[in-house]
């Protein structure tokens, strides 16, 4: 019988599964954007970004736009090819369940 | 994990990955803007009998999509997709705008060739959005597009309005109305995933 895949703890919680998930369809979010696209709050947001920032799956930039503060996350090679590992053992998963 | 848990996940992927794409394709208003801005320049033509009819309406159609697309685009994720949607329409309204100026100038503008020239513009942008966003609806108005750009090169004074106003009609206003109602069903739709 061949070995079940095990699955990335980083990228399987729901919400930090979500924003990867997002920034992998575009080049760049805003946290706000995430904000609204998740409903999540934004001390949730900020931690779970966090850690796909440590994990090196996310990158951040901090700059300022007509004088506002704008946070940008983007995807990272790093983490793309983390979240198409975890959809491939997804898919090994439900296809050994069925 | 059950097995119903990992299909969730799945489907939590699918739905996020479709809701950062579906930010490039809400702007069915211009469609609209420029569609009315089209037959308020029309009517002003016919009636007004007053040269200022077009430049002025093409350029407070263009100063009103600037301003709103910029607030639209503040906190918004910028895509591949997206900017090469963008860069077809604004590339298309540039060169339209050139030739249209320089006919103008040249006193070579007749209403037969700007037809001509508009729809097969429009028929251009339409069918290349079309293809990229593998929408049919957007194809149609292609097909809308050309046939009025055509009717321009064959037909009478009459038929070719008639093929302009209603080219408007549906390449561009009904079109715009229909893209609007399907980003608002949408958006009712996809509350907060996750």
């Amino acid at each position: 019988m061949p070995e079940l895949p095990e699955l990335n703890p980083v990228i399987h919680g729901k919400l930090r599964l979500a924003l990867l998930s997002l920034l992998s369809g575009v080049d760049a979010a805003e946290f706000t954007w995430l904000r609204e696209k998740t409903g999540a709050t934004d001390g949730n947001l900020g931690a779970q970004l966090m850690k796909l920032e440590e994990a090196g799956y996310v990158s951040v930039e901090k700059k300022f736009v007509l004088r506002k503060p704008q946070t940008l996350y983007r995807m990272t090679e790093a983490g793309r090819a983390a979240l198409t590992e975890y959809v491939a053992a997804l898919k090994q998963l439900l296809g050994a369940a069925i | 994990m059950d097995e119903k848990n990992l299909a969730e996940r799945l489907k939590l992927i699918e739905s996020m990955v479709s809701e950062g794409r579906r930010s490039t394709t809400k702007w069915g208003w211009t469609f609209v803007l420029w569609g009315v801005a089209y037959l308020v320049a029309t009517a002003w033509t016919t009636w007004g009998k007053s040269w200022l009819a077009w430049p002025v309406t093409m350029t407070a159609a263009a100063v009103a999509t600037s301003v709103v697309a910029s607030r639209m685009s503040r906190g918004q994720a910028e895509t591949t997709l997206g900017r090469a949607i963008g860069a077809v329409w604004i590339g298309m309204g540039s060169s339209l705008t050139v030739v249209l100026i320089c006919l103008a100038v040249s006193g070579r503008y007749d209403g037969r060739v700007f037809v001509a020239i508009v729809g097969a513009m429009l028929a251009t942008a339409h069918a290349t959005s079309a293809m990229i966003l593998k929408w049919k609806a957007q194809f149609w108005c292609a097909v809308v597009w050309l046939v009025a750009a055509v009717a321009a090169c064959f037909g009478s004074d009459t038929v070719v309005a008639i093929a302009f106003l209603g080219a408007t009609l549906l390449g561009q206003i009904v079109f715009g109305i229909y893209a609007m109602v399907l980003e608002s069903r949408r958006r009712r739709q996809g509350a907060a995933h996750a």
